[in-house]
């Protein structure tokens, strides 16, 4: 029996549907673990004790030499044999978060050492704390300067969630993929889930294009010229 | 449960095999790519809008969609159209594509970095454009180009362990299949772990290495 792609969808959209809500779960909850997280790893690095920074920079770099789905193989199956058994999501969850955590952390070291170390004294010649003058004075600066790699690092981690398909968590390429291997339709599912992201992908780039317009008026910035 | 990695002794074999496909794949990805992101970055400098246009397209495409949602088009869609390929193959062509786009945006920014009075002295001295480009233009661009290169080179290596996905024996996937036999995935992962932190350390010591090169290198103007 040959079926039309009206119908492919009509019998697989709720699926589709359930997959593209778990992709939208686990970029969200990962966006909203790794960012505090790399905030503070990134300020600890940037202005905090070498005794702080050292191991962090160590922790950071081991987990950038590492491959995504390594990370997230380790949480989800080496974790049990100590102990520790975690749902497929909880796994992803974390395994997401911690490879986002790390490479946002970089990305958030770039901008922060954009201003100028002078800051940090003046701000220490007026007498404020160290917590007031980050608080105050540093990064206030820092994040319109962080918006886009922040922007693009959140797109990388959106396409990263796809690889929880692979400790069985049913994200979008999984329901994708497994149609595609009930139905034998080669392109149309991958083709749907592909367009699922992109959607993703183009949401956050307006929201970055927003993001920008809308500090650059509150903080009175310049238009950059040329 | 403790830990012990004497388990190493007897899966060695296993990973050593998938290191060796992983080094396969990389190799393979950037002998396809390396040659594709110069084409894409000439193309980008394209006269004709349409082609440029196609191409900004094309790229917005390939940076929205996960690596895994094509290397499954390339895998299941191929066989769709009549063309039917072992795992590898299909790997290396849906992350050569996908790396393609990326090595083209160093080297568009390589290929800027050479002054464009240069093609004209070139085609005044008639020379003809592919032995300008080979032989003129493009070794300039190394020195800028190469630490960006290498340091994508490692996403290479760490993007091969995506192949697991389409059953190719890398180190993954050979990992993932000795700890389901043994249950013992702490201590192989760690060293599948430690195979690919090493890789990427040999890597970026040779980014280092080409960074002083490059810094002796970059042309005085």
């Amino acid at each position: 029996m040959i079926m039309s792609y009206y119908d492919l969808l009509l019998q697989y959209y709720p699926a589709l549907l359930q997959g593209l809500w778990t992709t939208l779960l686990l970029s969200f909850v990962t966006l909203v673990l790794a960012t505090p997280a790399a905030v503070v790893i990134a300020v600890l690095r940037e202005t905090g004790s070498r005794y702080i920074a050292v191991p962090l920079a160590i922790l950071v770099n081991i987990v950038r030499l590492l491959p995504a789905l390594v990370v997230l193989f380790f949480v989800f199956y080496a974790m049990p044999q100590l102990g520790h058994r975690l749902s497929p999501l909880a796994a992803a969850f974390i395994g997401l978060s911690v490879m986002g955590a790390a490479y946002m952390s970089e990305d958030f070291r770039g901008s922060l050492s954009a201003i100028d170390p002078g800051q940090y004294r003046a701000a220490k010649a007026l007498g404020l704390s160290h917590l007031h003058t980050l608080r105050r004075i540093i990064i206030p600066q820092a994040v319109p300067l962080a918006i886009p790699p922040y922007i693009t690092r959140a797109i990388i981690m959106v396409k990263g969630t796809s690889l929880a398909s692979m400790i069985a968590v049913g994200d979008l390429t999984a329901q994708a993929s497994r149609a595609t291997s009930i139905t034998y339709q080669p392109f149309f599912f991958i083709v749907l889930a592909g367009l699922g992201y992109l959607a993703i992908s183009a949401l956050l780039a307006l929201f970055q294009s927003w993001a920008e317009f809308s500090i650059a008026r509150r903080y009175r910035l310049a238009p950059r010229q040329g | 449960m403790t830990l012990d990695f004497s388990i190493l002794g007897t899966v060695w074999p296993a990973l050593l095999r998938g290191t060796t496909v992983t080094l396969e794949l990389t190799a393979a990805v950037l002998v396809c790519a390396t040659p594709g992101g110069i084409a894409v970055a000439l193309l980008r400098s394209s006269p004709s809008p349409a082609v440029r246009t196609a191409l900004r397209a094309t790229s917005a495409v390939l940076r929205g969609v996960p690596p895994l949602i094509l290397l499954f088009l390339t895998f299941f869609g191929l066989p769709g159209i009549g063309i039917v390929l072992s795992p590898i193959p299909s790997a290396v062509i849906a992350m050569a594509l996908y790396m393609s786009f990326y090595f083209g945006e160093i080297f568009h920014s390589g290929l800027q970095s050479v002054p464009r009075g240069q093609w004209q002295a070139c085609a005044a001295l008639g020379l003809s454009g592919p032995r300008t480009l080979f032989r003129i233009i493009l070794p300039q661009t190394i020195p800028a180009a190469l630490p960006p290169y290498i340091s994508h080179a490692t996403e290479v290596l760490k993007g091969t362990a995506l192949a697991a996905a389409v059953a190719v024996p890398e180190l993954t996937n050979a990992a993932k299949k000795v700890f389901v036999v043994t249950y013992r995935p702490f201590e192989i992962l760690i060293a599948a772990g430690a195979i690919y932190a090493l890789l990427d350390a040999g890597l970026l010591l040779f980014q280092l290495w080409g960074e002083r090169w490059a810094a002796r290198r970059r042309p005085a103007r």
